[in-house]
């Protein structure tokens, strides 16, 4: 499950779109993990989370369930919780690893993001990454896919159920003054099961993109 | 999925949620095309029709159109790996598992992504180039494991044929100097398949986020490049239990 991994999209804009994974390893530290996972999914929404899931819950930042029912469903649940949570700044990134490394919780954690800025920050943070999963990109009949600026919003939920379908559409709407950015961007959100669609970064783009769009149907 | 066409009133809001474009009118209400359906479930889950016409195919959990929901649904649970998704933990948990060791690499085979899917046939055509060349290294608890009838040829079982899926994860361990050859095929097969699918190479890092030279120098020889975000293991992790 590689889902964080592909985000396509110009540099600048992804200097502002990253990801974080609370991740427990099934056999080497499931047991007792919940009081450890609530308590880095709290240092999570002290520092900004521009959206987030827990798999306890699957309800992202923008559904109507309150922080305390996540950290409880966290905590209380029978199934041990993986957390997907997205970022929009470096600052606070860099926080959020600052504290979770004070807190040595013991429980991996991942950031989907350009690598010489992770880097920086593992650096300041003094961090030592382990791992890196580079994307090779995407092979076979690419004449198939849908064209790179509607793909920059449709990677941001790595399964692949924001359908590009779906983008045109909100265009179209934003287009025609049905919706604004923010809101279309919100409810482009609201398929990614993982909640790992950054709204910010989809507003930006639609802010970009809705003028020099032409859309008749999907 | 199903719409119940004395439930639907042709509002058409669930049309452009279907990633796959499964969705269509027919007459004066939408359908499901049930072969293009990989049965993601992302009309039902976001609750966008406003008469519930939407509804479960009723073979949606029997066996072979099961692998469709398995394989597509976010929240769906694998039985195989007992993690939802269609992989396993690869790279994310390397930190605390060390499945994957400073001399060997993991390649993953995204098959589908990003969003088009891809039918059991053409996965197959990739399985079948990873036996030919040799490549018997796909991880036993990846759930693409199960579908192989015959290891030695890559073969899938008979009866999956006809199902297609939105993602499925090739996963491959092997030793370094083996990852040359794993990129040779599958350079070659890519353009042998119908659909897309997306490449991950994964390896341990070195001090301050170094990347092996030695891996990024075999990913140039094989033609490919690596774009400039990546996915990290940050380190933070350790075993208990
Ligand atoms: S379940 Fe998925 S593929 Fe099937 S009709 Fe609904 S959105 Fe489309
Ligand atoms: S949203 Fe519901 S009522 Fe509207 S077309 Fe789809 S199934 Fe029919």
């Amino acid at each position: 499950m590689t889902h964080s991994l592909h985000r396509e999209g110009s540099i600048d804009s992804l200097e502002r779109d990253f990801v974080v994974f609370i991740y427990p390893a099934r056999g080497f530290n499931y047991k007792g993990n919940q009081p450890k996972v609530r308590h880095l999914v709290e240092i999570i929404y002290q520092n900004e989370p521009v959206n987030m899931i827990a798999t306890a819950l699957r309800e992202n930042l923008y559904s109507e369930v309150s922080h305390e029912e996540v950290l409880d469903t966290i905590e209380n649940g029978d199934e041990t919780t993986r957390v997907y949570s997205c970022f929009k700044s470096r600052d606070n990134i860099k926080q959020l690893l600052t504290e979770f490394k004070e807190a040595d919780e013991g429980i991996s954690i991942m950031v989907s993001g350009l690598v010489d800025r992770v880097r920086d920050m593992a650096a300041e943070v003094g961090l030592s990454p382990h791992t890196i999963n580079l994307s090779l990109g995407i092979q076979g009949n690419t004449k198939r896919l849908p064209p790179a600026d509607i793909r920059q919003f449709t990677t941001m939920c790595g399964h692949g159920v924001v359908s590009p379908h779906l983008v045109r559409d909100h265009i179209r709407k934003v287009k025609t003054g049905r919706t604004s950015s923010w809101d279309a961007s919100v409810a482009l959100a609201k398929p990614c099961a993982c909640g790992i669609y950054n709204p910010y970064r989809s507003k930006e783009m639609l802010d970009d993109l809705t003028p020099v769009y032409t859309v008749s149907r999907w | 999925m199903l719409i119940r066409e004395e439930l639907c009133v042709g509002c058409g809001k669930c049309q452009p949620y279907c990633p796959t474009a499964a969705i269509h009118f027919a007459g004066l209400v939408s359908v499901v095309d049930q072969d293009i359906c990989y049965e993601c479930g992302t009309c039902l889950r976001v609750g966008i029709c406003p008469v519930d016409a939407l509804a479960e195919h009723p073979m949606v959990y029997e066996y072979p159109r099961a692998l469709r929901k398995f394989f597509s649904d976010p929240s769906a649970t694998h039985k195989a790996t007992g993690i939802q998704g269609r992989g396993t933990e690869e790279s994310k948990t390397n930190d605390v598992t060390g499945r994957v060791k400073p001399d060997e690499a993991g390649i993953a085979i995204e098959v589908g992504r990003p969003t088009l899917g891809m039918g059991l046939h053409d996965i197959q055509k990739i399985s079948q180039a990873l036996a030919r060349a040799g490549i018997n290294e796909i991880e036993e608890c990846n759930p693409i494991h199960s579908m192989i009838a015959d290891p030695a040829t890559g073969t899938l079982k008979e009866e999956l044929l006809d199902e297609r899926v939105l993602s499925a994860i090739i996963e491959i361990s092997v030793p370094k100097e083996r990852v040359p050859v794993v990129l040779q095929t599958i350079k070659e097969v890519s353009k042998e398949v119908d659909s897309v699918f997306m490449l991950d190479v994964f390896s341990t890092l070195g001090p301050n986020l170094e990347i092996q030279p030695d891996i990024l120098q075999m990913i140039t020889d094989a033609g490919f490049t690596w774009r400039p975000n990546a996915k990290i293991n940050m380190g933070l992790g350790r075993a208990w239990e």
